[in-house]
C-alpha cells in the first residue's frame, strides 16, 4: 500500500461513519438523507448538447453520439439513425434499429481518454538535432503556428520553383480527408499522393475485382445459412460496429460459422468449427473444395452457365487438386475439406470471404480469387445471404480543373503492380526512398495520420527512407515513432475535433456526417485547414485560375475561414452527391446520416439496361479472354467514358464489372501481364506457395491479428483500452513451447533473418503448432508514456516488400526461431 | 469453438463442464480470499431499502451466444461511470479449454450480482452497503469507512476499493473536470482525500438512469452499447417485464435454453443470469 493510499484508508477509517470531512464538508454536508436528493443534472445523460457523429478510433466510422457539457466531451454513446452499428442490410436496419439499438465497440467507448490523452501534442515542434535515426533524441523545441506553416510553405515552394513538384511524397490515412489531399497534391503537381489501403486489404480488393469485378463485397450475414471465413476476423477487427450482431443473429438464425485461420480468433471462438491451417495455404483449400463441388456436380448449374467466363479451364485446372492434395500443403485433413466443401455447396444461401489473414503474403492475390471462385460455382454473389456487390454512392469528389501531374510516380508503384490500388504502394515507396532507387529525387515527405514506422514491414528500411528526406513534416496527435524523423511536427486532431464524410460500410447508399463535437482542444487547425492554409499560402490555382483554397466550392465567391472553407467543400460533395443535400441539411437529419430509403438491392447484375441508356451507349465489340464481348459504354473510352453494361444472351444487361460482364473463373485482367517482380501473371486462381517458408534455421512461421480492443498502432496510449488489453504477448502452442524449452511467461527472442523482438511467451492449444504470432501495435517506442516500452512491434522481422500483384505490404509472410532471452 | 469433425450442425448445447466452470472456478477466481467473510454478521440483520421502486427487481439475462467477448461493455463502464484505475464495476472473464485443435473459450460478462441475499450487505459494519427496495445493491459512501471486508466477503469480485489513483494526473486536463454521474453525480469531481476515494465501489446498475419513479430513461451503459446485443436488462418482477434497450420479454428469456447463475450453490440468489452458449 503506497503512502498515499494508507493515508486515505486511515482518514477514513479514524472519521468513520457518516461524518463528512474533507473537501465534501466544506461543500455542504452529505450525509445519507442528503444523498439522493443533492444532485447534479448537469452532466446527467439528459443534460447539455447531444451531437450526432462519427467515431474513427479505427477506420469503421460508427455512428455515434456524443454529450457535450460546458465545452467538454462527457459521453459516447451508439447512434441508432447509423446502420453502421447495426446492419449492413437495410430491411435489417429499418426494421429492428429503432427498437434494438445500435452498438459500439470498446475503442469508441474509449475516446474520451484519447481526446483528454495527456500526451496530445499541443502545439508545433521543430527538431534541433539535425541527426535522425531510431532512438535518436529530435531535441524537439516549441515554434508557433506561423512559423510551422511559413516553414513548410517556404519548403514546397522552392519545389515550385524549381519546377519540380513531384519532389514531395505524401501520405495518409485513407478515410479521413483524403478528397483535400488528393486535390492539393494534384494542383501543386505531385503525382505522390498514397494513403493506408495497402497496408490493409489491397489483395482483398485485387481478388475480388479480378473475378466479380467489385473490389469490396460485403458479406450478408444476416440472411446467410453457411458462412465460411478465411483469415477474416470481423469480431477482433471489428471496425464497423455492425458485424457481432450481423454475425451472431445469422447464426441464431441457423447459420453456421466456419473459420479458417491459423489462430484461434476472436472470430474462430464464435464459430460452430474452427479449422487450423497453415499460413498462406487457404487458396489450396478453395482449390480442393472447388474440386469436390464440380466433381460431385454440386455448384449452380444455371448460374455458372449464365453468369461465369472461364468455367472449362478453371474445371480442367482442379481436376488434380483434391482434398489430399490439399491436405498436404494446408495441413488441413482431406475428409474435412470434403466435408466443408460440400456442406458449402448444398447449405444455400452460403458465402466464402477472406480478408487480411490470407491476404497479406505472396501468393494472397491468387489465394482470394481462388476463394472468390467458390462463390461463383454457387452463385453466392450479390444475392440474399450472400457477398453482396454494395452500392457505395455518397458524397461526390468534385471534378478538379487541373492536369494530372506530368511526372510519373516517383516509384512506379502504378505501372508496376499489375493490379496496383490507387492508395499506392508504400514498400514499394520507402524501399526506393531508402535506396535512392526512384525515378528522380525525392526531396520532401508529409504524413498525416500515418505512423508508418510502426506499420510499414522493415523498419530499418523505413528509417533509413524517412532519414533520406530533406525535410519531413508529420501532422499527428502524438509525437509518433515516425514523428521521430521529422524536422516539423504540427498536432493533428482527434476525429471529435473534426469534420468528414463517412459513406459506410454497408450495402445500400448511406452518408453519414463526422463533425467537431468539441473545439479542437488545443486550439489546432483540423488537417483540412492546415492543408487549406498551406495552399492559399502557396497561391495553388486551378486551369481556370481559380484560388482553389480560397473559393468557396458552392457560392464561388472568396471564403476568409478555413473552417468554413472546408464545410463548403463538403457541402458540395454531398450537394453534388448521392443525398443532394447540403451539409447543413444533413447535419439537421436524424443522427446526422443519410440514409437512402431505396434500400439493399439484390442481383443488380441481372437488371436490364433502360432503353433511354442503351439509345446512348457506345457499343465495343472487344476480344476478351478468347471470346467477343459486346460492352456497352457511356460515352467512347477516349472521351473519358465508363463501362456501363454488357449484352449477355441477347440482353444488354448491367452484368459484373470484369470485361466480360460475367464472374470470372479465368483471371482475364491478369492475362499476359507481368507481376511487380517480373513473372507472368496466371490468369487462373492457381496455388502456389508463397516464396518465403520455414526451414531448419527459422522453422515458425509468424502471423499478427487485431483484437476488438485496440486498432493499428494509434490506441495503445488510452488508458482504458490498455486496461482491457495491455500487451501483445507472443502465442506459442503449448507443444511447440514445451519443444524448444519455453515456459509460460518467459521472455523471447523471436529471430527472423530481417530482425528480432522479444516477446513474453503465453503458452495456448489456440494456434497451430508451426505458428506463432501476436495482436499488432504494440511495441511502440514513442507515442506516448503509456504506450511506450509495452508489448512487441513485429515489424522489423520482414522485409518492405508487397504482394507483387496487388501491392499489399505482407505482414504475415515470416518465417523466425525462437529462444529465451 | 472448434468441434469434432462429425459434430453435428448446429452445435449440440455445452457440455455440463461449462456450467461447473461457470459456477465454480472462474467466479472463484475473481473473488479473490474467502477468509475475511467470517468476520461478518455485523451488518444489519435486514439491509434497510431506502430508494428505488419496490415494484421492480431489476435484473440482467446475459446471453452468452451472443457475446462476442468484445469487452464494450467493459469500456462503456469506465465511461459512464468514470470510475479510476482499477476500479472495475464489470470485468470480462475468459478461459482457454480444450486441447488443440479442439478447444473453446469460456467468456463471459460480469457486473455485480445485485444479489437478493448479498454476502456484502451482511458483513458491512457500518450499514454502508444497502439493498434497495428494487433489488440494487448500493454502497453509501458517507457511511463507508473503506475497511473492505465487503470485498472478501462477496463471492464474485464484484467490488473493488478506490485507491484514489487517476487515470490522467495532470493538473487542468478536462477529463478531471467530469464528475462520475453516478448517485447522481452527488459527489461531484474527485478530490484528494474525498469520497469515493477511500470507499468501497460496484456496479450500480446504473441507477443514476433512472427516473424519480425508479424506471430506466435510458438502458445501463453496458447494455447499451454491448455489441452483440447479448445483455438484456430489465424489471424481472413483472411478468410482462421486457428489456429496456431491446425489448424482448424478460421471462421469455428466462424460459429457454437452461438459464443459470453464477454461484447458485451460495445462496446469494443474484439478479443476473446467463444463458448457455
Ligand atoms: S455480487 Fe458481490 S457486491 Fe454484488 S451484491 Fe452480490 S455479494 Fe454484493
Ligand atoms: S450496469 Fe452500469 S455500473 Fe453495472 S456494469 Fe453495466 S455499465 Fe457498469
Ligand atoms: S459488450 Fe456485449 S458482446 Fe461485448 S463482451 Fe460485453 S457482453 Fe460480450
Amino acid at each position: 500500500m503506497s503512502a498515499t493510499t494508507r493515508r486515505g484508508f486511515l482518514a477514513k477509517s479514524v472519521l468513520g461513519g457518516g461524518a463528512a470531512f474533507g473537501l465534501s464538508s466544506l461543500l455542504g454536508a452529505r450525509s445519507s438523507e442528503a444523498f439522493a436528493a443533492e444532485v447534479d443534472r448537469r452532466y446527467d445523460i439528459k443534460s447539455g448538447d447531444w451531437i450526432p457523429s462519427c467515431c474513427n478510433m479505427c477506420g469503421g466510422q460508427t455512428g455515434i453520439l456524443c454529450q457535450v457539457v460546458d465545452g467538454r466531451l462527457v459521453r459516447i454513446k451508439p447512434n441508432d439513425a447509423n446502420p453502421a452499428g447495426f446492419s449492413n442490410i437495410s430491411d435489417d436496419f429499418f426494421a429492428n434499429c429503432r427498437t434494438e439499438g445500435a452498438s459500439m465497440c470498446p475503442k469508441g467507448n474509449a475516446g474520451i481518454m484519447t481526446l483528454y490523452d495527456p500526451d496530445r501534442l499541443a502545439r508545433p515542434v521543430r527538431r534541433t538535432n539535425p541527426k535522425k535515426g531510431i532512438g535518436v533524441d529530435p531535441g524537439w523545441t516549441e515554434i508557433s503556428w506561423e512559423e510551422a506553416y511559413s516553414e513548410i510553405a517556404r519548403r514546397m515552394k522552392a519545389l515550385l520553383d524549381a519546377g519540380t513538384p513531384e519532389a514531395l511524397l505524401w501520405w495518409s490515412e485513407d478515410h479521413s480527408f483524403t478528397h483535400i489531399q488528393g486535390d492539393f497534391c494534384q494542383l501543386f503537381g505531385t503525382p505522390n499522393y498514397s494513403n493506408h489501403s495497402n497496408l490493409c486489404d489491397t489483395a482483398r480488393k485485387a481478388s475480388f475485382k479480378a473475378v466479380t469485378g467489385d473490389e469490396r463485397p460485403l458479406m450478408d450475414a444476416i440472411q446467410s445459412r453457411y458462412i465460411l471465413l478465411f483469415g477474416w476476423n470481423p469480431l477482433g477487427a471489428t471496425k464497423w460496429s455492425l458485424l457481432p450482431r450481423i454475425l451472431t443473429r445469422g447464426q441464431e438464425r441457423g447459420a453456421k460459422l466456419v473459420v479458417v485461420d491459423p489462430y484461434f480468433s476472436a472470430t474462430a471462438r464464435k464459430a460452430q468449427e474452427w479449422i487450423p491451417i497453415r499460413p498462406s495455404t487457404d487458396g489450396a483449400m478453395a482449390l480442393a473444395m472447388a474440386h469436390v463441388i464440380i466433381r460431385d456436380g454440386l455448384y449452380d448449374k444455371k448460374f455458372v452457365e449464365e453468369w461465369t467466363h472461364g468455367f472449362d479451364r478453371f474445371s480442367d485446372y482442379v481436376k488434380d487438386k483434391t482434398p489430399a492434395w490439399a491436405e498436404k500443403i494446408s495441413t488441413v485433413p482431406a475428409g474435412t475439406i470434403e466435408r466443408i466443401a460440400r456442406e458449402f455447396a448444398t447449405t444455400q444461401p452460403s458465402l466464402a470471404d477472406v480478408w487480411s489473414g490470407p491476404g497479406q503474403h505472396s501468393n494472397a492475390v491468387h489465394g482470394g480469387a481462388a476463394i472468390a471462385c467458390l462463390n461463383a460455382l454457387t452463385g453466392s454473389y450479390d444475392r440474399p445471404g450472400t457477398l453482396h456487390l454494395p452500392n457505395k454512392k455518397g458524397n461526390a469528389h468534385g471534378h478538379l480543373h487541373a492536369d494530372k501531374p506530368k511526372a510519373p510516380r516517383f516509384a512506379d508503384d502504378n505501372k508496376l503492380y499489375p493490379m496496383f490500388h490507387g492508395s499506392g504502394v508504400y514498400c514499394e515507396i520507402f524501399k526506393k526512398l531508402a535506396e535512392g532507387t526512384g525515378n528522380y529525387p525525392a526531396k520532401m515527405g508529409m504524413i498525416v495520420f500515418q505512423n508508418p514506422m510502426m506499420s510499414v514491414p522493415g523498419t530499418e528500411t523505413v528509417a533509413k527512407a524517412l532519414s533520406n528526406l530533406e525535410f519531413l513534416v508529420v501532422n499527428d496527435i502524438f509525437l509518433s515513432e515516425t514523428a521521430q524523423f521529422a524536422d516539423i511536427v504540427v498536432p493533428g486532431t482527434l476525429f471529435l475535433e473534426r469534420y468528414d464524410w463517412n459513406t459506410q460500410w454497408v450495402t445500400w447508399p448511406v452518408l453519414a456526417l463526422r463533425q467537431p463535437v468539441v473545439k479542437p482542444i488545443f486550439g489546432q487547425p483540423a488537417e483540412y485547414e492546415f492543408i487549406c492554409e498551406l495552399g492559399r499560402r502557396l497561391g495553388l490555382r486551378d486551369q481556370d485560375g481559380k484560388e482553389f483554397f480560397r473559393i468557396g466550392a458552392l457560392s464561388g465567391r472568396p471564403v476568409e475561414s478555413l473552417s468554413a472553407w472546408y464545410e463548403e467543400y463538403l457541402s458540395s460533395e454531398s450537394k453534388n452527391g448521392a443525398p443532394k443535400m447540403t451539409l447543413e441539411e444533413i447535419k439537421a437529419l436524424p443522427g446526422a446520416t443519410w440514409v437512402d430509403k431505396g434500400g439493399t438491392k439484390y442481383e443488380k447484375y441481372r437488371k436490364e439496361m433502360s432503353t433511354e441508356d442503351l439509345a446512348k451507349a457506345t457499343c465495343v465489340k472487344t476480344q476478351v479472354g478468347g471470346i467477343e464481348v459486346e460492352q456497352l459504354w457511356d460515352k467512347p473510352k477516349d472521351q473519358g467514358g465508363k463501362k456501363i453494361g454488357t449484352r449477355i444472351g441477347g440482353k444488354a444487361v448491367k452484368g459484373f464489372a470484369t470485361p466480360t460482364g460475367k464472374v470470372e473463373f479465368v483471371l482475364t485482367c491478369l492475362t499476359g501481364k507481368k507481376d511487380a517482380e517480373g513473372k507472368p501473371c496466371a490468369d487462373l486462381p492457381v496455388y502456389e506457395p508463397r516464396d518465403w517458408q520455414p526451414d531448419a534455421q527459422y522453422p515458425l512461421y509468424l502471423i499478427n491479428w487485431k483484437e476488438a480492443t485496440h486498432t493499428h498502432s494509434r490506441t495503445q496510449n488510452n488508458r482504458w483500452l490498455l486496461e482491457l488489453q495491455p500487451g501483445n504477448p507472443l502465442q506459442v502452442n503449448t507443444k511447440t513451447g514445451a519443444r524448444l524449452g519455453l515456459r509460460d511467461g518467459d521472455q523471447a527472442w523471436v529471430e527472423s533473418k530481417f530482425g528480432k523482438m522479444k516477446v513474453t511467451v503465453h503458452l495456448t492449444e489456440e494456434i497451430h503448432p508451426e505458428v506463432v504470432g501476436t495482436q499488432h501495435g504494440f511495441g511502440h517506442w514513442a507515442l506516448g508514456e503509456e504506450a511506450k516500452g509495452r508489448g512487441s512491434s513485429d515489424s522489423g522481422l520482414r522485409p518492405t516488400r508487397a504482394d507483387p500483384i496487388g501491392g499489399q505490404a505482407m505482414h504475415k509472410q515470416c518465417c523466425v526461431r525462437i529462444y529465451r532471452a | 469453438m472448434a468441434t469434432p469433425q462429425d459434430t453435428p450442425f448446429p452445435p449440440s448445447p455445452p457440455a455440463e463442464s461449462r456450467r461447473e466452470f461457470l459456477a465454480g472456478r472462474a467466479a472463484t477466481a475473481v473473488a479473490g480470499a474467502l477468509a475475511v467473510a467470517s468476520l461478518g454478521g455485523c451488518g444489519p440483520a435486514s439491509p434497510p431499502a431506502q430508494e428505488g421502486s419496490a415494484a421492480r427487481r431489476w435484473g440482467m439475462v446475459i446471453d452468452l451466444r451472443r457475446c462476442v467477448a468484445c469487452k464494450a461493455c467493459v469500456a462503456s463502464c469506465k465511461s459512464e461511470n468514470k470510475t479510476p484505475p482499477g476500479v472495475a464495476y464489470n470485468v470480462f472473464i475468459e478461459e482457454e479449454q480444450g486441447t488443440f485443435p479442439y478447444v473453446r473459450r469460456v467468456a463471459f460478462t460480469r457486473p455485480c450480482m445485485q444479489c437478493a441475499k448479498s454476502s456484502c450487505a451482511q458483513v458491512c459494519p457500518t450499514g454502508a452497503t444497502y439493498h434497495r427496495a428494487d433489488g440494487i445493491v448500493a454502497v453509501d459512501y458517507e457511511k463507508c469507512i473503506g475497511c473492505r471486508y465487503c470485498i472478501a466477503a462477496c463471492p464474485y469480485g464484484a467490488r473493488s476499493f478506490d485507491y484514489g489513483h487517476d487515470y490522467i494526473e495532470k493538473a487542468g486536463n478536462p477529463y478531471n473536470e467530469i464528475p462520475s454521474s453516478e448517485y447522481g453525480a452527488s459527489y461531484g469531481l474527485r478530490h484528494k482525500g474525498g469520497s469515493p476515494e477511500g470507499n468501497v465501489r460496484k456496479c450500480t446498475f446504473c441507477l443514476h438512469l433512472q427516473d424519480e419513479k425508479g424506471e430506466y430513461r435510458e438502458p445501463p451503459a453496458c447494455v447499451r452499447t454491448c455489441m452483440g446485443k447479448a445483455i438484456h436488462f430489465g424489471d424481472l418482477k413483472d411478468p410482462e417485464g421486457v428489456c429496456v434497450a431491446h425489448g424482448e420479454k424478460m421471462q421469455a428469456l428466462l424460459a429457454h435454453r437452461g438459464n443459470y447463475r453464477l454461484k447458485e450453490e451460495l445462496g446469494n440468489e443474484p439478479a443476473v443470469y446467463y444463458l448457455p452458449v
